[in-house]
Protein backbone atom coordinates (compact mmCIF):
# COMPACT_ATOMS: atom_id res chain seq x y z
CA UNK A 1 0.00 0.00 0.00
CA UNK A 2 1.72 3.25 -0.44
CA UNK A 3 2.45 5.37 2.03
CA UNK A 4 -0.12 8.45 1.24
CA UNK A 5 -2.99 5.81 0.69
CA UNK A 6 -2.05 4.32 3.89
CA UNK A 7 -2.44 7.55 5.62
CA UNK A 8 -5.70 8.75 4.51
CA UNK A 9 -7.75 5.83 4.17
CA UNK A 10 -7.65 4.06 7.71
CA UNK A 11 -9.20 0.87 7.45
CA UNK A 12 -12.10 -0.46 8.88
CA UNK A 13 -13.52 -3.58 9.84
CA UNK A 14 -15.08 -6.22 6.95
CA UNK A 15 -17.88 -7.51 8.64
CA UNK A 16 -19.61 -7.08 11.90
CA UNK A 17 -18.86 -10.84 12.67
CA UNK A 18 -14.84 -10.04 11.81
CA UNK A 19 -14.89 -7.32 14.39
CA UNK A 20 -16.74 -9.27 17.32
CA UNK A 21 -14.33 -12.73 16.53
CA UNK A 22 -11.46 -10.46 17.00
CA UNK A 23 -12.40 -8.73 19.99
CA UNK A 24 -13.69 -12.28 21.50
CA UNK A 25 -9.78 -13.76 20.66
CA UNK A 26 -8.28 -11.04 22.08
CA UNK A 27 -9.58 -11.25 25.34
CA UNK A 28 -9.99 -15.04 25.43
CA UNK A 29 -6.10 -16.25 26.41
CA UNK A 30 -4.09 -18.80 28.07
CA UNK A 31 -6.07 -17.81 31.30
CA UNK A 32 -9.18 -18.74 30.15
CA UNK A 33 -8.13 -22.43 29.59
CA UNK A 34 -6.27 -23.25 33.01
CA UNK A 35 -7.18 -20.46 35.25
CA UNK A 36 -10.79 -19.56 35.57
CA UNK A 37 -11.42 -23.06 36.11
CA UNK A 38 -9.07 -23.66 38.67
CA UNK A 39 -9.64 -19.83 40.66
CA UNK A 40 -13.48 -20.64 40.66
CA UNK A 41 -12.96 -24.17 42.31
CA UNK A 42 -10.62 -22.20 44.78
CA UNK A 43 -13.26 -19.74 45.41
CA UNK A 44 -16.58 -21.28 46.44
CA UNK A 45 -17.28 -22.95 42.79
CA UNK A 46 -20.86 -21.04 42.28
CA UNK A 47 -20.09 -18.37 44.67
CA UNK A 48 -17.28 -16.95 42.63
CA UNK A 49 -19.22 -17.60 39.82
CA UNK A 50 -21.95 -15.44 40.94
CA UNK A 51 -19.65 -12.57 42.57
CA UNK A 52 -17.64 -12.67 38.83
CA UNK A 53 -21.14 -12.39 36.91
CA UNK A 54 -21.77 -9.67 38.82
CA UNK A 55 -19.19 -7.70 38.74
CA UNK A 56 -18.20 -8.28 35.13
CA UNK A 57 -21.90 -6.71 34.68
CA UNK A 58 -20.73 -3.92 37.35
CA UNK A 59 -17.53 -2.99 36.00
CA UNK A 60 -15.80 -4.94 32.80
CA UNK A 61 -19.05 -4.61 30.78
CA UNK A 62 -19.66 -0.55 31.20
CA UNK A 63 -15.51 -0.19 30.91
CA UNK A 64 -15.25 -2.42 27.90
CA UNK A 65 -17.93 0.35 26.22
CA UNK A 66 -15.98 3.48 27.74
CA UNK A 67 -12.61 2.17 25.80
CA UNK A 68 -14.07 0.72 22.65
CA UNK A 69 -16.12 3.92 22.44
CA UNK A 70 -12.91 6.02 22.93
CA UNK A 71 -11.44 4.27 19.56
CA UNK A 72 -14.43 4.27 17.74
CA UNK A 73 -14.97 8.39 18.53
CA UNK A 74 -10.88 9.28 18.20
CA UNK A 75 -10.52 6.91 15.14
CA UNK A 76 -7.30 6.58 16.61
CA UNK A 77 -4.88 4.23 18.24
CA UNK A 78 -3.62 4.63 22.19
CA UNK A 79 -1.44 7.95 21.87
CA UNK A 80 -3.54 9.65 19.18
CA UNK A 81 -6.81 9.00 21.30
CA UNK A 82 -4.84 11.07 24.12
CA UNK A 83 -3.45 13.61 22.66
CA UNK A 84 -7.15 14.06 20.50
CA UNK A 85 -8.74 14.26 24.03
CA UNK A 86 -6.49 16.17 26.41
CA UNK A 87 -4.13 17.83 23.52
CA UNK A 88 -0.35 18.41 24.84
CA UNK A 89 -1.55 17.95 28.58
CA UNK A 90 1.03 16.11 30.27
CA UNK A 91 -1.84 13.52 30.86
CA UNK A 92 -0.91 12.21 27.11
CA UNK A 93 2.42 11.43 27.85
CA UNK A 94 0.88 8.51 30.05
CA UNK A 95 -0.63 6.63 26.47
CA UNK A 96 2.70 5.89 26.06
CA UNK A 97 2.76 3.45 29.14
CA UNK A 98 -0.41 1.98 27.74
CA UNK A 99 1.74 0.67 24.96
CA UNK A 100 4.96 -0.59 27.03
CA UNK A 101 2.91 -2.54 28.75
CA UNK A 102 1.12 -4.02 25.46
CA UNK A 103 4.87 -4.59 24.18
CA UNK A 104 5.98 -6.00 28.09
CA UNK A 105 2.95 -8.23 28.42
CA UNK A 106 3.91 -9.58 24.85
CA UNK A 107 7.37 -10.16 25.33
CA UNK A 108 6.77 -12.86 27.79
CA UNK A 109 3.20 -13.98 26.15
CA UNK A 110 5.27 -14.71 23.05
CA UNK A 111 7.22 -17.79 24.51
CA UNK A 112 3.74 -19.05 25.75
CA UNK A 113 2.31 -18.91 22.65
CA UNK A 114 5.55 -20.56 21.58
CA UNK A 115 4.41 -23.45 24.16
CA UNK A 116 1.22 -23.66 22.68
CA UNK A 117 1.94 -23.93 19.26
CA UNK A 118 5.02 -26.65 19.92
CA UNK A 119 2.19 -28.71 21.71
CA UNK A 120 -0.25 -28.36 18.91
CA UNK A 121 2.79 -29.24 16.67
CA UNK A 122 3.27 -32.50 18.57
CA UNK A 123 -0.35 -33.30 18.51
CA UNK A 124 -0.31 -33.57 14.80
CA UNK A 125 2.61 -35.57 14.54
CA UNK A 126 0.91 -38.20 17.34
CA UNK A 127 3.69 -37.65 19.63
CA UNK A 128 1.99 -38.25 23.09
CA UNK A 129 1.01 -41.61 21.47
CA UNK A 130 4.12 -42.89 20.75
CA UNK A 131 5.41 -45.83 22.83
CA UNK A 132 7.41 -44.92 25.92
CA UNK A 133 6.16 -41.60 25.87
CA UNK A 134 6.52 -39.71 29.41
CA UNK A 135 4.60 -36.71 29.35
CA UNK A 136 6.51 -34.65 32.17
CA UNK A 137 9.76 -35.55 31.26
CA UNK A 138 8.88 -34.24 27.35
CA UNK A 139 7.54 -31.03 29.49
CA UNK A 140 10.54 -30.61 31.28
CA UNK A 141 13.07 -31.37 28.14
CA UNK A 142 10.77 -28.66 26.43
CA UNK A 143 11.25 -25.89 29.05
CA UNK A 144 14.78 -26.54 29.76
CA UNK A 145 15.79 -26.55 26.04
CA UNK A 146 16.67 -22.97 25.16
CA UNK A 147 16.87 -24.38 21.75
CA UNK A 148 13.48 -24.93 21.88
CA UNK A 149 11.61 -22.56 24.05
CA UNK A 150 14.09 -19.49 21.94
CA UNK A 151 13.78 -21.56 18.84
CA UNK A 152 9.77 -21.29 18.85
CA UNK A 153 9.90 -17.43 19.82
CA UNK A 154 10.84 -16.15 16.38
CA UNK A 155 8.19 -18.10 14.47
CA UNK A 156 5.37 -17.12 17.02
CA UNK A 157 6.54 -13.62 16.33
CA UNK A 158 7.17 -14.21 12.30
CA UNK A 159 3.56 -15.71 12.17
CA UNK A 160 1.88 -12.78 13.67
CA UNK A 161 3.77 -10.33 11.60
CA UNK A 162 2.32 -12.10 8.73
CA UNK A 163 -0.87 -11.80 9.73
CA UNK A 164 -0.46 -8.18 10.79
CA UNK A 165 1.70 -7.00 7.72
CA UNK A 166 -1.99 -7.92 5.88
CA UNK A 167 -3.81 -5.30 7.70
CA UNK A 168 -7.02 -5.70 10.10
CA UNK A 169 -9.75 -6.39 7.11
CA UNK A 170 -7.27 -8.80 4.63
CA UNK A 171 -5.15 -10.08 8.20
CA UNK A 172 -6.40 -10.15 11.64
CA UNK A 173 -9.95 -10.72 10.86
CA UNK A 174 -9.43 -13.52 7.97
CA UNK A 175 -7.50 -15.54 10.65
CA UNK A 176 -10.40 -14.97 13.85
CA UNK A 177 -13.20 -15.35 11.63
CA UNK A 178 -11.73 -19.30 11.42
CA UNK A 179 -9.81 -19.33 14.78
CA UNK A 180 -12.34 -18.01 17.41
CA UNK A 181 -15.34 -20.62 16.13
CA UNK A 182 -12.92 -23.21 15.62
CA UNK A 183 -11.79 -22.71 19.45
CA UNK A 184 -15.40 -23.10 20.72
CA UNK A 185 -16.09 -26.21 18.53
CA UNK A 186 -12.88 -27.78 19.87
CA UNK A 187 -13.88 -26.99 23.46
CA UNK A 188 -17.50 -28.46 22.63
CA UNK A 189 -15.94 -31.80 21.29
CA UNK A 190 -13.79 -32.01 24.22
CA UNK A 191 -16.28 -31.37 26.72
CA UNK A 192 -18.53 -33.96 25.29
CA UNK A 193 -15.96 -36.65 25.69
CA UNK A 194 -15.00 -35.16 29.35
CA UNK A 195 -19.03 -35.66 30.58
CA UNK A 196 -19.18 -39.00 29.20
CA UNK A 197 -16.30 -40.20 30.87
CA UNK A 198 -16.69 -41.97 34.50
CA UNK A 199 -16.05 -39.53 37.03
CA UNK A 200 -16.38 -36.63 34.86
CA UNK A 201 -19.19 -35.37 36.22
CA UNK A 202 -17.62 -34.96 39.77
CA UNK A 203 -15.26 -32.29 38.02
CA UNK A 204 -18.37 -30.04 37.50
CA UNK A 205 -19.47 -30.71 40.86
CA UNK A 206 -16.09 -29.12 42.20
CA UNK A 207 -16.59 -25.81 40.50
CA UNK A 208 -19.91 -25.43 40.32
CA UNK A 209 -21.29 -26.16 43.76
CA UNK A 210 -21.76 -23.35 45.85
CA UNK A 211 -19.88 -23.00 49.01
CA UNK A 212 -21.43 -20.37 50.80
CA UNK A 213 -18.75 -19.95 53.31
CA UNK A 214 -17.02 -18.14 50.55
CA UNK A 215 -19.55 -15.19 49.86
CA UNK A 216 -18.43 -13.08 52.87
CA UNK A 217 -14.57 -13.48 52.44
CA UNK A 218 -12.66 -10.78 50.99
CA UNK A 219 -10.80 -13.34 48.88
CA UNK A 220 -13.29 -14.22 46.75
CA UNK A 221 -14.29 -10.47 45.70
CA UNK A 222 -10.59 -9.97 45.12
CA UNK A 223 -10.22 -12.84 43.01
CA UNK A 224 -13.79 -12.40 41.18
CA UNK A 225 -12.59 -8.42 40.54
CA UNK A 226 -9.21 -9.63 39.41
CA UNK A 227 -11.09 -12.25 36.80
CA UNK A 228 -13.91 -9.95 35.93
CA UNK A 229 -11.78 -6.93 35.22
CA UNK A 230 -8.40 -8.48 33.73
CA UNK A 231 -9.71 -11.98 32.19
CA UNK A 232 -11.81 -9.44 29.97
CA UNK A 233 -8.80 -6.97 28.86
CA UNK A 234 -10.69 -4.32 30.06
CA UNK A 235 -8.24 -0.63 29.60
CA UNK A 236 -5.23 -2.61 27.90
CA UNK A 237 -5.71 -0.19 24.65
CA UNK A 238 -6.48 -3.21 22.67
CA UNK A 239 -10.75 -2.86 22.74
CA UNK A 240 -9.48 0.84 22.00
CA UNK A 241 -7.32 -0.05 19.03
CA UNK A 242 -9.76 -2.71 17.83
CA UNK A 243 -12.56 -0.03 18.64
CA UNK A 244 -10.91 2.47 16.01
CA UNK A 245 -11.63 0.82 12.96
CA UNK A 246 -15.22 0.48 13.73
CA UNK A 247 -17.50 2.53 11.03
CA UNK A 248 -19.88 5.06 12.13
CA UNK A 249 -22.95 3.02 12.10
CA UNK A 250 -21.04 0.61 14.03
CA UNK A 251 -22.32 -0.07 17.30
CA UNK A 252 -20.49 0.11 20.50
CA UNK A 253 -22.06 -1.07 23.33
CA UNK A 254 -23.56 -4.73 22.51
CA UNK A 255 -20.74 -5.89 20.69
CA UNK A 256 -17.75 -3.71 22.32
CA UNK A 257 -19.25 -3.79 26.07
CA UNK A 258 -21.60 -6.95 26.43
CA UNK A 259 -20.67 -9.58 23.84
CA UNK A 260 -17.29 -9.32 24.79
CA UNK A 261 -17.50 -9.58 28.29
CA UNK A 262 -20.47 -12.45 28.23
CA UNK A 263 -18.12 -14.29 25.52
CA UNK A 264 -15.07 -14.07 26.93
CA UNK A 265 -17.06 -15.70 29.69
CA UNK A 266 -18.47 -18.17 28.22
CA UNK A 267 -15.53 -19.48 26.34
CA UNK A 268 -14.11 -19.41 30.37
CA UNK A 269 -17.12 -21.67 31.36
CA UNK A 270 -16.45 -23.92 28.27
CA UNK A 271 -13.45 -23.90 29.11
CA UNK A 272 -14.30 -25.71 32.57
CA UNK A 273 -16.72 -28.08 30.83
CA UNK A 274 -13.80 -29.47 28.48
CA UNK A 275 -11.06 -29.34 31.22
CA UNK A 276 -12.54 -30.62 34.78
CA UNK A 277 -14.01 -33.92 34.12
CA UNK A 278 -11.20 -35.14 32.69
CA UNK A 279 -9.02 -33.59 35.73
CA UNK A 280 -11.56 -35.30 37.78
CA UNK A 281 -12.32 -38.76 35.71
CA UNK A 282 -8.64 -39.30 36.13
CA UNK A 283 -7.93 -37.88 39.50
CA UNK A 284 -5.50 -34.96 38.75
CA UNK A 285 -4.72 -31.97 40.12
CA UNK A 286 -7.04 -29.47 39.67
CA UNK A 287 -4.79 -26.47 40.89
CA UNK A 288 -1.37 -27.34 39.13
CA UNK A 289 -2.08 -24.31 36.03
CA UNK A 290 0.28 -24.55 32.85
CA UNK A 291 1.33 -28.32 34.25
CA UNK A 292 -2.34 -29.12 34.18
CA UNK A 293 -2.81 -28.92 30.69
CA UNK A 294 1.01 -29.19 29.37
CA UNK A 295 1.60 -32.74 31.44
CA UNK A 296 -1.55 -33.78 33.12
CA UNK A 297 -4.16 -33.88 30.54
CA UNK A 298 -1.24 -34.66 27.94
CA UNK A 299 -0.69 -38.06 30.37
CA UNK A 300 -5.11 -38.49 29.78
CA UNK A 301 -5.42 -37.78 26.34
CA UNK A 302 -3.68 -41.70 25.20
CA UNK A 303 -6.44 -42.91 27.54
CA UNK A 304 -9.09 -41.81 25.83
CA UNK A 305 -10.81 -43.64 22.89
CA UNK A 306 -9.64 -41.91 20.02
CA UNK A 307 -7.74 -39.79 22.06
CA UNK A 308 -5.15 -38.69 18.77
CA UNK A 309 -8.35 -36.60 17.94
CA UNK A 310 -9.09 -35.18 20.86
CA UNK A 311 -5.55 -33.95 21.83
CA UNK A 312 -5.22 -32.40 18.59
CA UNK A 313 -8.73 -30.48 19.04
CA UNK A 314 -8.15 -29.32 22.30
CA UNK A 315 -4.15 -28.37 21.71
CA UNK A 316 -5.38 -26.32 18.13
CA UNK A 317 -7.81 -24.94 20.23
CA UNK A 318 -5.45 -23.73 22.73
CA UNK A 319 -3.36 -22.16 20.05
CA UNK A 320 -5.92 -20.25 18.69
CA UNK A 321 -7.00 -19.08 21.91
CA UNK A 322 -3.27 -17.41 22.66
CA UNK A 323 -2.53 -16.82 19.11
CA UNK A 324 -5.32 -14.13 19.00
CA UNK A 325 -4.80 -12.93 21.87
CA UNK A 326 -0.87 -12.46 20.46
CA UNK A 327 -2.52 -11.02 17.45
CA UNK A 328 -4.47 -8.04 19.49
CA UNK A 329 -1.51 -7.25 21.90
CA UNK A 330 0.85 -6.87 19.26
CA UNK A 331 -1.82 -4.66 17.14
CA UNK A 332 -1.85 -1.74 20.02
CA UNK A 333 1.81 -0.99 19.32
CA UNK A 334 1.89 -1.58 15.78
CA UNK A 335 -1.59 0.81 15.53
CA UNK A 336 0.23 3.10 17.50
CA UNK A 337 3.66 3.26 15.43
CA UNK A 338 2.12 3.52 11.98
CA UNK A 339 0.04 6.52 13.41
CA UNK A 340 3.02 8.15 15.28
CA UNK A 341 5.69 8.13 13.04
CA UNK A 342 6.66 8.01 9.21
CA UNK A 343 6.63 4.11 9.05
CA UNK A 344 4.25 2.25 6.61
CA UNK A 345 2.07 -0.35 8.32
CA UNK A 346 4.48 -2.92 6.99
CA UNK A 347 6.87 -1.18 8.54
CA UNK A 348 5.82 -0.69 11.94
CA UNK A 349 4.51 -4.28 12.28
CA UNK A 350 8.36 -5.52 11.49
CA UNK A 351 9.56 -2.72 14.07
CA UNK A 352 7.27 -3.71 16.59
CA UNK A 353 7.65 -7.18 16.13
CA UNK A 354 11.35 -6.81 15.97
CA UNK A 355 11.40 -5.25 19.23
CA UNK A 356 9.15 -7.74 21.26
CA UNK A 357 10.74 -10.24 19.97
CA UNK A 358 14.63 -8.66 21.04
CA UNK A 359 13.12 -8.22 25.22
CA UNK A 360 11.08 -11.41 24.93
CA UNK A 361 14.45 -13.35 24.76
CA UNK A 362 14.94 -13.34 28.34
CA UNK A 363 11.41 -14.52 28.71
CA UNK A 364 11.45 -17.30 26.27
CA UNK A 365 14.83 -18.56 27.67
CA UNK A 366 13.81 -18.41 31.73
CA UNK A 367 10.47 -19.57 33.09
CA UNK A 368 11.58 -17.79 36.29
CA UNK A 369 11.84 -14.81 34.53
CA UNK A 370 9.07 -14.97 32.57
CA UNK A 371 7.15 -15.44 35.78
CA UNK A 372 8.47 -12.85 37.36
CA UNK A 373 7.38 -10.25 34.43
CA UNK A 374 4.01 -12.05 34.23
CA UNK A 375 3.84 -11.05 38.42
CA UNK A 376 4.95 -7.49 37.58
CA UNK A 377 2.81 -6.59 34.84
CA UNK A 378 0.03 -8.56 35.63
CA UNK A 379 -0.12 -6.88 39.66
CA UNK A 380 0.91 -3.40 38.40
CA UNK A 381 1.18 -3.09 35.04
CA UNK A 382 -2.04 -3.86 33.60
CA UNK A 383 -4.02 -2.56 36.43
CA UNK A 384 -1.77 1.09 35.48
CA UNK A 385 -2.84 1.09 32.45
CA UNK A 386 -6.50 0.15 32.63
CA UNK A 387 -6.51 3.25 35.44
CA UNK A 388 -4.93 5.43 33.06
CA UNK A 389 -7.39 4.63 30.16
CA UNK A 390 -10.46 4.74 32.03
CA UNK A 391 -9.34 8.13 33.93
CA UNK A 392 -9.04 9.42 30.66
CA UNK A 393 -13.23 8.77 29.68
CA UNK A 394 -14.21 9.13 33.00
CA UNK A 395 -12.28 12.42 34.04
CA UNK A 396 -10.98 13.92 30.94
CA UNK A 397 -13.37 13.54 28.39
CA UNK A 398 -16.57 13.40 30.65
CA UNK A 399 -18.58 10.42 31.17
CA UNK A 400 -21.81 12.46 30.16
CA UNK A 401 -20.38 13.73 26.69
CA UNK A 402 -19.14 10.46 25.86
CA UNK A 403 -22.34 8.86 26.38
CA UNK A 404 -24.60 11.13 24.46
CA UNK A 405 -22.01 11.97 21.93
CA UNK A 406 -20.81 8.84 20.75
CA UNK A 407 -21.75 5.97 23.28
CA UNK A 408 -25.28 5.66 22.32
CA UNK A 409 -24.39 6.96 18.42
CA UNK A 410 -25.83 3.88 15.83
CA UNK A 411 -25.97 1.59 19.43
CA UNK A 412 -27.90 -1.33 19.49
CA UNK A 413 -28.42 -1.10 23.19
CA UNK A 414 -29.21 2.43 24.72
CA UNK A 415 -26.93 3.49 27.76
CA UNK A 416 -28.33 5.10 30.40
CA UNK A 417 -26.81 7.87 33.12
CA UNK A 418 -26.41 4.54 35.33
CA UNK A 419 -22.86 4.31 32.86
CA UNK A 420 -21.49 7.62 33.87
CA UNK A 421 -21.04 7.10 37.83
CA UNK A 422 -19.64 3.25 37.03
CA UNK A 423 -16.99 5.27 34.72
CA UNK A 424 -16.02 8.19 36.56
CA UNK A 425 -15.98 6.44 40.13
CA UNK A 426 -16.65 2.83 40.62
CA UNK A 427 -13.97 1.68 37.86
CA UNK A 428 -11.12 3.65 38.99
CA UNK A 429 -11.70 2.71 42.48
CA UNK A 430 -11.72 -0.90 42.31
CA UNK A 431 -8.72 -0.60 40.46
CA UNK A 432 -6.51 1.75 42.39
CA UNK A 433 -8.07 -0.85 44.82
CA UNK A 434 -6.25 -3.66 43.19
CA UNK A 435 -3.51 -2.06 42.61
CA UNK A 436 -3.46 -1.54 46.93
CA UNK A 437 -4.37 -4.64 47.80
CA UNK A 438 -1.89 -6.62 45.63
CA UNK A 439 1.11 -4.31 47.00
CA UNK A 440 0.03 -4.86 50.65
CA UNK A 441 -0.56 -8.48 50.31
CA UNK A 442 3.04 -8.74 48.65
CA UNK A 443 4.28 -7.75 51.89
CA UNK A 444 6.88 -9.64 53.37
CA UNK A 445 6.72 -12.25 50.97
CA UNK A 446 8.67 -13.93 48.48
CA UNK A 447 7.28 -11.04 46.03
CA UNK A 448 8.05 -8.12 48.32
CA UNK A 449 11.21 -7.22 45.73
CA UNK A 450 9.18 -7.92 42.61
CA UNK A 451 6.42 -5.88 44.16
CA UNK A 452 8.97 -2.80 44.50
CA UNK A 453 10.41 -3.87 41.23
CA UNK A 454 6.59 -3.44 39.44
CA UNK A 455 5.86 -0.21 41.62
CA UNK A 456 9.37 1.45 40.78
CA UNK A 457 8.99 0.10 36.88
CA UNK A 458 5.39 1.86 36.54
CA UNK A 459 6.89 4.85 38.01
CA UNK A 460 9.74 5.01 35.67
CA UNK A 461 8.02 4.06 32.77
CA UNK A 462 5.57 7.25 33.41
CA UNK A 463 7.99 9.68 34.25
CA UNK A 464 9.92 8.47 31.04
CA UNK A 465 6.69 8.27 28.75
CA UNK A 466 5.94 11.58 30.33
CA UNK A 467 9.05 13.14 29.14
CA UNK A 468 9.46 11.52 25.50
CA UNK A 469 5.45 12.38 24.75
CA UNK A 470 5.98 16.00 25.64
CA UNK A 471 9.87 16.12 23.78
CA UNK A 472 8.55 14.27 20.23
CA UNK A 473 4.58 14.26 20.18
CA UNK A 474 4.27 16.88 17.52
CA UNK A 475 1.64 15.42 15.13
CA UNK A 476 3.10 15.32 11.39
CA UNK A 477 0.93 17.62 9.02
CA UNK A 478 -0.09 14.21 6.93
CA UNK A 479 -1.58 13.03 10.02
CA UNK A 480 -3.25 16.13 10.88
CA UNK A 481 -4.71 16.03 7.94
CA UNK A 482 -6.22 12.78 7.54
CA UNK A 483 -7.29 12.55 11.22
CA UNK A 484 -9.71 15.99 10.92
CA UNK A 485 -11.58 14.01 7.67
CA UNK A 486 -11.63 10.92 9.65
CA UNK A 487 -13.45 10.85 12.95
CA UNK A 488 -16.35 8.95 12.08
CA UNK A 489 -17.92 11.38 10.00
CA UNK B 1 -23.32 -18.65 27.11
CA UNK B 2 -27.04 -17.94 26.40
CA UNK B 3 -26.24 -14.36 26.73
CA UNK B 4 -23.01 -14.51 25.07
CA UNK B 5 -25.58 -16.33 21.54
CA UNK B 6 -28.22 -13.15 22.23
CA UNK B 7 -26.14 -10.35 22.06
CA UNK B 8 -24.26 -11.86 18.72
CA UNK B 9 -27.82 -12.72 17.17
CA UNK B 10 -28.79 -9.37 18.29
CA UNK B 11 -25.32 -7.36 16.97
CA UNK B 12 -25.35 -9.81 13.67
CA UNK B 13 -29.13 -9.18 12.61
CA UNK B 14 -29.14 -4.99 13.53
CA UNK B 15 -25.79 -4.83 11.19
CA UNK B 16 -28.11 -7.12 8.24
CA UNK B 17 -30.37 -4.41 8.79
CA UNK B 18 -28.11 -1.58 8.70
CA UNK B 19 -26.37 -2.67 5.71
CA UNK B 20 -29.76 -3.01 4.06
CA UNK B 21 -30.61 0.35 4.93
CA UNK B 22 -27.86 1.95 3.81
CA UNK B 23 -27.87 0.19 0.23
CA UNK B 24 -31.24 1.25 -0.37
CA UNK B 25 -31.28 4.29 0.99
CA UNK B 26 -28.17 5.88 1.32
CA UNK B 27 -27.80 6.49 5.05
CA UNK B 28 -29.53 5.75 8.19
CA UNK B 29 -30.16 7.36 11.39
CA UNK B 30 -27.61 7.63 13.87
CA UNK B 31 -29.08 8.15 17.15
CA UNK B 32 -32.44 6.35 18.32
CA UNK B 33 -35.53 8.69 19.77
CA UNK B 34 -33.77 8.63 23.64
CA UNK B 35 -30.33 8.78 22.76
CA UNK B 36 -31.14 12.12 20.09
CA UNK B 37 -33.29 13.64 22.99
CA UNK B 38 -30.05 12.95 25.31
CA UNK B 39 -27.89 14.61 23.57
CA UNK B 40 -30.12 17.64 22.80
CA UNK B 41 -30.77 18.27 26.35
CA UNK B 42 -26.81 17.93 26.69
CA UNK B 43 -26.17 20.77 24.38
CA UNK B 44 -28.72 23.16 25.51
CA UNK B 45 -27.53 22.59 28.73
CA UNK B 46 -23.92 23.23 28.21
CA UNK B 47 -23.69 25.38 25.40
CA UNK B 48 -20.31 26.50 25.92
CA UNK B 49 -18.89 22.86 26.25
CA UNK B 50 -15.83 22.70 23.77
CA UNK B 51 -17.89 19.44 22.21
CA UNK B 52 -21.06 21.71 22.15
CA UNK B 53 -20.69 22.18 18.18
CA UNK B 54 -19.45 18.77 17.45
CA UNK B 55 -22.85 17.27 19.17
CA UNK B 56 -25.00 20.10 17.59
CA UNK B 57 -23.44 18.82 13.89
CA UNK B 58 -24.27 15.27 14.92
CA UNK B 59 -27.48 15.95 15.90
CA UNK B 60 -28.54 18.16 13.26
CA UNK B 61 -27.30 15.43 10.80
CA UNK B 62 -29.23 12.53 12.34
CA UNK B 63 -32.35 15.01 12.16
CA UNK B 64 -32.10 15.78 8.70
CA UNK B 65 -30.78 12.33 7.52
CA UNK B 66 -34.30 11.50 9.85
CA UNK B 67 -36.43 13.76 7.22
CA UNK B 68 -35.25 12.33 3.68
CA UNK B 69 -35.39 8.34 5.24
CA UNK B 70 -38.42 5.73 3.63
CA UNK B 71 -37.52 3.60 6.78
CA UNK B 72 -35.60 4.58 9.89
CA UNK B 73 -33.27 1.92 11.64
CA UNK B 74 -34.65 2.91 15.10
CA UNK B 75 -38.13 3.44 16.06
CA UNK B 76 -39.14 6.78 15.16
CA UNK B 77 -42.51 7.44 13.83
CA UNK B 78 -43.55 10.24 11.16
CA UNK B 79 -45.12 12.53 14.58
CA UNK B 80 -41.54 12.04 15.82
CA UNK B 81 -39.44 13.17 13.02
CA UNK B 82 -42.05 16.26 12.22
CA UNK B 83 -41.83 17.32 15.83
CA UNK B 84 -37.51 17.72 15.11
CA UNK B 85 -35.73 20.41 15.27
CA UNK B 86 -32.10 21.06 14.18
CA UNK B 87 -30.10 23.77 16.17
CA UNK B 88 -30.13 25.77 13.03
CA UNK B 89 -34.43 25.94 13.07
CA UNK B 90 -34.46 26.78 16.68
Amino acid sequence: MPDSEARTAREEWGTRFGFLMAMLGAMVGAGNIWRLPYTTGQNGGGVFLLAYVLLLFLIAIPGLMAETMLGRYTQKGVVGSFREIVGDDLYSGLSLVVVLVNVGVMSYYAPVIGWTMYYAANSLLLTFFQSGFEAAAFWNSFTGSPVLTVGTHPVTMAAIAVVLAFGIRRGIERVVKYLIPFLIVALVAVSIRGLTLPGGMKGLAFVFTPDWSHLLRGDTWVAALGQALFSTGLGWGIALTYGSYLRKYDDVPLGGGVFTAVGNTSIGLLAIFAVFPVVFAFGLEPASGAQLTFVSLVKVFPKLLGGQAWAIVFFLGFFAATFTSGIAITEVGVTTVAEETRLSRTQSVAAVVATIWLIGLPSAYSSEFLGAMDYVFGNFGFPFATLTIILLVGWKFGPERARVIDVNRSTDLYVGRWWNGIVKYVIPVVIAFILGYGAINSIGTENQTLMMGGIALMVVLSLGSVLVMKFVSEPTPTESTSSTVQRGD
Amino acid sequence: MGSASVAIRRSLADEERKLRLVQRQGEIDTYSPKALADLRTWVEEHPADPYADEAKERHDECVETLRQLDEPFYDWSDDEIESLETFNET
